[in-house]
């Protein structure tokens, strides 16, 4: 079937354009806001606002050029990510203690953020291809592969925000490619069962949660033995590995895992950031009138703690105001995966929307003190060039699928 | 179609799922929000308005050092501290009174610093928002007035805080060490290891060595404080920690002989001694002079008399005892006899041509400290009387390196391995040193006659010397000194593998080294160092020093029988070992090994012939 455009011009998906840009409005108010008060983040605003000009620009010309283009080139795509994540491991600059960026001269930026795009990259490439099956093991064992690869090497910088974040990708394209939702809680068993053994220091939690999942999915003889023996394996070789560290690589394990345990660092910055948002109360203290991003009492107030000054100085009504903006352009961006008729282009938009969801929701939780401290900024809003160009990559490409959306 | 509709059903379920997924999260943010700014809004409000959140630091008290009998040689105890810390910039009323004339000139008062001292101290507080400690340990006095004048002086608080005390004083000052208030850079080598502006760290001797074990972890607690950055309560939410309180160190001395030693080495201006056991190796007394008290550095240092501590030619911070080191003169005959018996170049009754004064070899007369000469002697007679000549001759036959060998099983010209920091490893000058320093083949067999008598570039220090010794009445076993005994309700300290190799040699060769030992003491150049009823054995030295009097050693074990202690002394400047070293062990062997009803004082012991003779290198 061919498309014709009624004699206007292609449409991009006007809502999720808009809430986007509404986002790095407010987000470009509330960095002038948090770098007003002399110091040393002043005037960084201005570099904001450039870095949101390239953004767009960025998103304009990733639009336009067909998405077969990314589609064919995804795994060169994809194999460059790892090469940049090995150089962060080898040469990388260090910033609180974690190994995340790579400088080429002026140049800095978080390799992890382009492995995101290319991750969901190749696993649309895989998922669309004429003869995968998601229901069938051979299948999606090697895409698990494909996500846990750049998943170990971020999470070795240590990044666990980012690094969880390709976990979540793959639960998400799994399902929207078809695989039944118990295969895959049982073929994601693995990476919980590291990420429980780490969190509570012992197997049993697991090993209950797995028999149940097994009792109900009810998985065929070879998907089970193959889950089994994968978390098998893993259970028999954590406890070894765990023994092997040294106390200190222990100690950057655990304080990994929960970072509210450091009392003098992140437990201090999840209570200035309730204090702000607080007391900013229903309509907030006022644009330029909080008080507790001028004291420095909020640290990072610019980057990771940004929705802390938003909700301090535009109150619930300018938080909420974000909270919806934000659904707007998560929901639209998932109804743009159902209406995309070309298979790669759907899988991709849902793999970037999560990618940009579980970033929101980690960073918002974490201001409102219901998550970690991981250092994830908010898309769109925090301050921070390569990210801001990174988020408009992803809203250029959910927008070259709404400009193709009736190809096939 | 029924599979197209199938499938569209298929989509718009997950659809569903993955947009449900999304709104829940996005509600139980917005709950969050509801519960921030709605709910609790007014106790927020509360605390960013009036109140501020502060991050408190709790000190953990540093563990405490006992001695082997578990008599206290340091502690903490609370202490008050003046400190400033930073406040909230928007209290206008606080900044201006910060920016009065006045303010720097009457907290330097208060605190006893001098103004620049005070604005800097302010300024890197500023700076890092941390607090900075004016002054410690301050008396009431002081604090009243801080408290009086407070509402005047914002900023200034009152602390209370642990604060390292040293129950002796001076006394073992160079072996505990002391404990500093950690400064910028250490504060950023250390950023990751817990370390808190303000903190005690380790300097010196146990202090450095063990400062992990010592120090514990600081704890911290949120309170809340007002605009003028008083503590008005604790935070009930928010993580706080505990301090952890560090650990509590056992040594090995034991107090009696530490004090005894202070008390035989008192006179002394410059110079060293070591007690140590020789059945294992642990240090019963170390004294070094001039010595220092540790107090000082606990309450604060000033920049005056920290220079006078650390420069200068008496330099009390030096531990002369592992640090200090002296050319051994005729001790080492120790080690030149031993090496030679080892050899088999000579036995305990060799006899080469008699002494008579000196010993011409090649162009050169090589003279004994006794022009008279001592005629005729055997190994053991040419040890108690220290001839020169009798080794001038072991020298040449010996060579270079089995006396090097020896003296390096011995543990001379190494560390020995001591807990404790910056031990000095002495010198003992091997044929690729000397190679280096002349050119290959360019030196003569005539320095080997100077270092059989202990002359030449050898270097030692008191420790290796006590050492040496109680390895000797050991018969060569190595041995490895320590200052630890345990950590309390932790863990034993069990002596490591020695650090040098022991010297083997045959039962014959101790026998003579034991039997020369004695009669050193007994009739021959030591006799100072006899008590009654005690065999001691042990041997004199004299170094000449180029810049002055010669120094004095003296390094013994006693009972001969029975070996329980090793000791050294060194005293700088001073003389004749058998003369002035020598007496001073004898006092600390009587109060070691005598009981009580032997320990009326001598009058002083009639000085060995040597000394009268007053020859230039006499021992």
């Amino acid at each position: 079937m061919r498309i014709r455009w009624r004699g206007q011009l292609p449409q991009i998906d006007m809502p999720l354009a808009l809430a986007a840009l509404g986002l790095v409005a407010i987000g470009l108010a509330t960095v002038f806001s948090a770098t007003w008060a002399p110091g040393a983040h002043q005037g960084l605003w201005t570099r904001q606002l450039l870095w949101a000009g390239v953004a767009l620009g960025a998103a304009w010309l990733i639009a336009g050029i067909h998405y077969r283009a990314y589609d064919s080139l995804a795994y060169p795509f994809y194999l460059v990510s790892l090469l940049l994540l090995a150089l962060v491991l080898v040469m990388g600059t260090s910033a609180y203690g974690a190994k995340r960026w790579l400088e080429f001269g002026p140049l800095k930026f978080q390799p992890s953020e382009i492995a995101k795009i290319a991750t969901v990259l190749v696993l649309a490439r895989r998922f669309d291809a004429p003869h995968c099956d998601l229901r069938k093991i051979r299948h999606w064992l090697p895409a698990l592969l494909l996500a846990l690869i750049p998943f170990a090497m971020v999470a070795k910088e240590p990044d666990l925000g980012t690094s969880l974040s390709f976990p979540v990708i793959l639960i998400a394209m799994l399902y929207w490619g078809g695989m039944p939702l118990g295969t895959l809680l049982l073929g994601l068993t693995p990476v919980f069962n590291v990420l429980l053994f780490f969190m509570t220091g012992t197997l049993w939690w697991f090993g209950g949660g797995l028999i149940v999942l097994i009792a109900v999915v009810r998985p065929k003889w070879s998907t089970l033995l193959v889950i089994l023996a994968l978390n098998g394996a893993v259970a028999y070789a954590m406890p070894h590995l765990w023994n092997h560290l040294a106390d200190y690589q222990k100690r950057r394990i655990e304080t990994f895992m929960n970072p509210d345990q450091d009392p003098s660092g992140s437990g201090y910055q999840i209570i200035q950031s309730k204090i702000a948002i607080g007391s900013g109360g229903v309509v907030g203290k006022g644009y330029l009138r909080g008080t507790q991003k001028a004291l420095a009492f909020l640290p990072m107030r610019h980057t990771d703690f940004i929705y802390s000054v938003v909700g301090e100085e535009f109150g619930l009504l300018g938080a909420l105001t974000v909270v919806l903006l934000y659904a707007l352009l998560i929901v639209r961006g998932y109804r743009l995966a159902l209406v995309a008729r070309n298979g790669f282009a759907s899988l991709m938009t849902v793999g970037l929307v999560t990618a940009l969801f579980f970033h929101v929701m980690v960073n918002m939780l974490m201001t409102i003190g219901w998550a970690p401290v991981t250092g994830l900024p908010l898309p769109l809003l925090s301050y921070g060039g390569t990210a801001l160009i990174v988020n408009g990559i992803q809203i250029g490409l959910l927008q070259n699928v709404a400009l193709r959306r009736g190809e096939f | 179609m029924q599979t197209s509709s199938q499938a569209r059903r298929f989509r718009e379920e997950r659809f569903a799922l993955l947009a449900g997924v999304a709104l829940t999260g996005f509600a139980l943010v917005i709950l969050g929000l509801l519960r921030l700014q709605v709910v609790e809004h007014e106790r927020y409000v509360l605390l960013s308005k009036e109140n501020r959140v502060r991050l408190e630091i709790i000190r953990a008290p540093r563990g405490s050092i006992y001695d082997r009998h578990g008599e206290l040689l340091a502690d903490t105890a609370p202490s008050f501290t003046i400190v400033f810390r930073p406040f909230p910039v928007e209290s206008t009323r606080a900044v201006m009174l910060l920016h009065r004339a006045d303010w720097t000139p009457r907290v330097a008062e208060l605190t006893g610093l001098d103004t620049t001292e005070v604005k800097e101290r302010v300024a890197v507080a500023n700076r890092g928002g941390q607090t900075a400690v004016l002054r410690r340990d301050a008396p009431f006095s002081v604090l009243a007035a801080v408290e009086e004048t407070r509402s005047e002086l914002p900023g200034l608080e009152v602390q209370v805080e642990p604060l390292r005390h040293y129950a002796h004083g001076s006394l073992a000052a160079h072996l505990l060490g002391y404990a500093g208030e950690i400064n910028q850079s250490e504060l950023d080598e250390r950023a990751d290891r817990g370390y808190h502006l303000g903190d005690l760290v380790g300097r010196t001797g146990v202090e450095k060595n063990y400062e992990d074990i010592l120090r514990g972890r600081d704890g911290a607690e949120f309170v809340v404080v007002n605009a003028m950055g008083r503590r008005v309560a604790r935070l009930s939410e928010g993580p706080g920690q505990p301090p952890v309180p560090g650990h509590d160190l056992e040594l090995t001395i034991d107090l009696k002989v530490q004090k005894v030693l202070e008390e035989v080495m008192a006179g002394v201006e410059r110079g060293g001694a070591v007690a140590l056991d020789p059945r294992d190796g642990s240090i019963l007394g170390l004294v070094s002079r001039p010595a220092f008290d540790p107090n000082e550095f606990s309450h604060g240092l000033s920049q005056a008399r920290w220079d006078k501590l650390s420069s200068g030619g008496a330099n009390p911070l030096l531990n002369r005892a592992i640090q200090g080191v002296y050319p051994p003169g005729s001790t080492f005959k120790v080690v030149t006899m031993t090496a030679a018996l080892r050899a088999g170049i000579a036995t305990a009754a060799t006899r080469f041509d008699p002494c008579v004064g000196g010993y011409q070899f090649g162009s050169r007369w090589f003279a004994c400290w006794n022009k008279a000469g001592h005629g005729s002697l055997d190994f053991i007679g040419a040890l108690e009387q220290s001839c020169d000549v009798y080794f001038y001759q072991v020298g040449p036959k010996l060579g270079l390196t089995p006396l090097e060998e020896t003296a390096r099983g011995f543990g001379l010209g190494d560390r020995t391995g001591v807990d404790l920091p910056q031990e000095s490893r002495g010198l003992i000058p091997s044929v690729a040193w000397y190679d280096k320093r002349w050119g290959a083949g360019k030196w003569s067999k005539g320095l080997l006659l100077n270092l059989a008598i202990g002359q030449g570039e050898l270097l030692l220090t008191p420790l290796q010397l006590a050492l040496m010794m109680a390895e000797i009445a050991e018969d060569g076993r190595a041995i490895r000194p320590h200052l630890v005994q345990a950590v309390r309700g932790v863990q034993e300290f069990h002596p490591q593998k020695p650090a040098q190799p022991g010297v083997i040699a045959s039962p014959a060769v101790w026998d003579a080294l034991h039997k020369g030992l004695e009669a050193v003491v007994a009739s021959g150049t030591g006799t100072a160092a006899r008590i009654p009823g005690i065999r001691v054995a042990g041997k004199t030295g004299t170094a000449q020093n180029p810049h002055g009097k010669d120094h004095a050693l003296f390094a013994c074990y006693a009972p001969a029988d029975d070996p329980r202690i090793a000791l050294a002394v060194v005293v700088e400047n001073s003389g004749h070992g058998g003369s002035v070293a020598a007496p001073l062990a004898a006092r600390v062997l009587r109060r070691m090994l005598l009981p009580d009803s032997l320990q009326t004082p001598l009058p002083r012991p009639v000085a060995p012939v040597a000394d009268t003779t007053g020859a230039a290198d006499a021992d």
